[in-house]
């Protein structure tokens, strides 16, 4: 294991790095003129982010993730209140799990 | 609302994530576990839950956890893994452009993945207070860091009976309810199945922790190349 001095720089290099990701986008978009175009990508962007957290993340975790992620998705069709739909689609997939 | 940044958004960020938490805890337990299992110190992973506070990249760091550190490797990783941030970043950028920039830069100190959705659920429905992304982020950061600092003293604590209750299904059911939200009839269902293809099959075939970066750029390429075609 590294000594404590090591191990408190190493954080504090990760932390660095870490921190120019979270501000880096904003201070990337400052010198991109802002068009018609570039609005309609960040708002694809978001949508497009989200799917790709979803996607892989129940491929890998297998049916008690899909099955809590179509339960709640039907819930919020039905109901459109997101926290409803977010605890019975959980409750749903740990069920699943527990049989 | 004009935009700005104040104490009024950051507890209505801190209220409207408190149950995500929940997956966060859960998730900094895990980590507190694992870092125990590598060697490292309780107060050392600690630290790392507070100071960096970016999971993926903490799980990460473990496997290069030795003496001499591999200086290269390790900072290399942390960017790659979170490099996605950088798309969160961006995509924040319209609502945050009319803010000074120490106040935009403050905000995204504790941008993540998911107080990043809850924010964005929330412009959609007229927040513009750039505190409720700093809020949101808060209420996650304290629960990674107890859940880490629990996870750490109690090694031999059982992430399994937490799986049981589902938490650690929260997140991806979450990033889901957010998706069905935002969804526009004809117009995203495209450019999200290219992201998802995408992501997909960079899971497959690239490194680790590529497959955000890849398949959200490109969701976004693939949805303005087809509305330039149309």
């Amino acid at each position: 294991m590294p000594d404590a001095e090591i191990a408190l720089l190493a954080i504090a290099g990760m932390a660095v790095v870490t921190y120019a990701t979270r501000a880096g986008g904003l201070w990337l978009m400052v010198h991109v003129p802002m068009s018609r175009r570039v609005e309609s990508f960040l708002r694809y962007l978001s949508g497009s982010v989200l799917v790709a957290l979803v996607v892989p993340a129940a491929l890998q975790e297998g049916g008690a993730a899909w099955i809590a992620v179509a339960a709640a998705a039907l819930v919020m069709l039905a109901t459109k209140r997101t926290l409803l739909a977010l605890v019975l689609g959980v409750a749903v997939g740990a069920a699943y799990r527990a049989l | 609302m004009t935009v700005r940044l104040s104490m009024q958004g950051v507890m209505r960020g801190a209220r409207e994530m408190a149950f995500i938490t929940a997956s966060t805890f859960l998730f900094g337990v895990t980590f507190g576990v694992a870092a125990r299992g590598v060697g490292m110190e309780g107060w050392t992973a600690l630290a790392m839950s507070m100071a960096v506070f970016a999971g993926g990249s903490q799980f990460a760091a473990l496997d290069l956890w030795h003496a001499p550190i591999p200086w290269g490797p390790l900072l290399v990783a942390t960017f790659a893994v979170n490099a996605r941030h950088l798309l969160l970043g961006a995509s924040l950028y319209p609502w945050f452009s009319g803010l000074p920039p120490w106040q935009r830069y403050a905000a995204a100190t504790l941008l993540s993945d998911a107080n990043w959705a809850q924010a964005v659920q929330a412009h959609a429905k007229g927040e513009r207070d750039a505190g409720y992304l700093i809020g949101s982020g808060l209420v996650m950061w304290a629960a990674w860091a107890a859940g880490t600092g629990a996870g750490a003293m109690l090694a031999t604590l059982s992430a399994a009976a937490l799986k049981a209750f589902g938490l650690d299904l929260i997140f991806v059911t979450f990033f889901a309810c957010i998706l069905v939200e935002m969804r526009r009839d004809g117009r995203d269902d495209l450019p999200w199945l290219v992201a998802a293809a995408a992501a997909v099959a960079a899971l497959w075939w690239l490194p680790p922790h590529w497959h955000v970066l890849v398949g959200g750029v490109a969701g976004g390429v693939a949805g303005v190349l087809r509305d330039a075609g149309r």
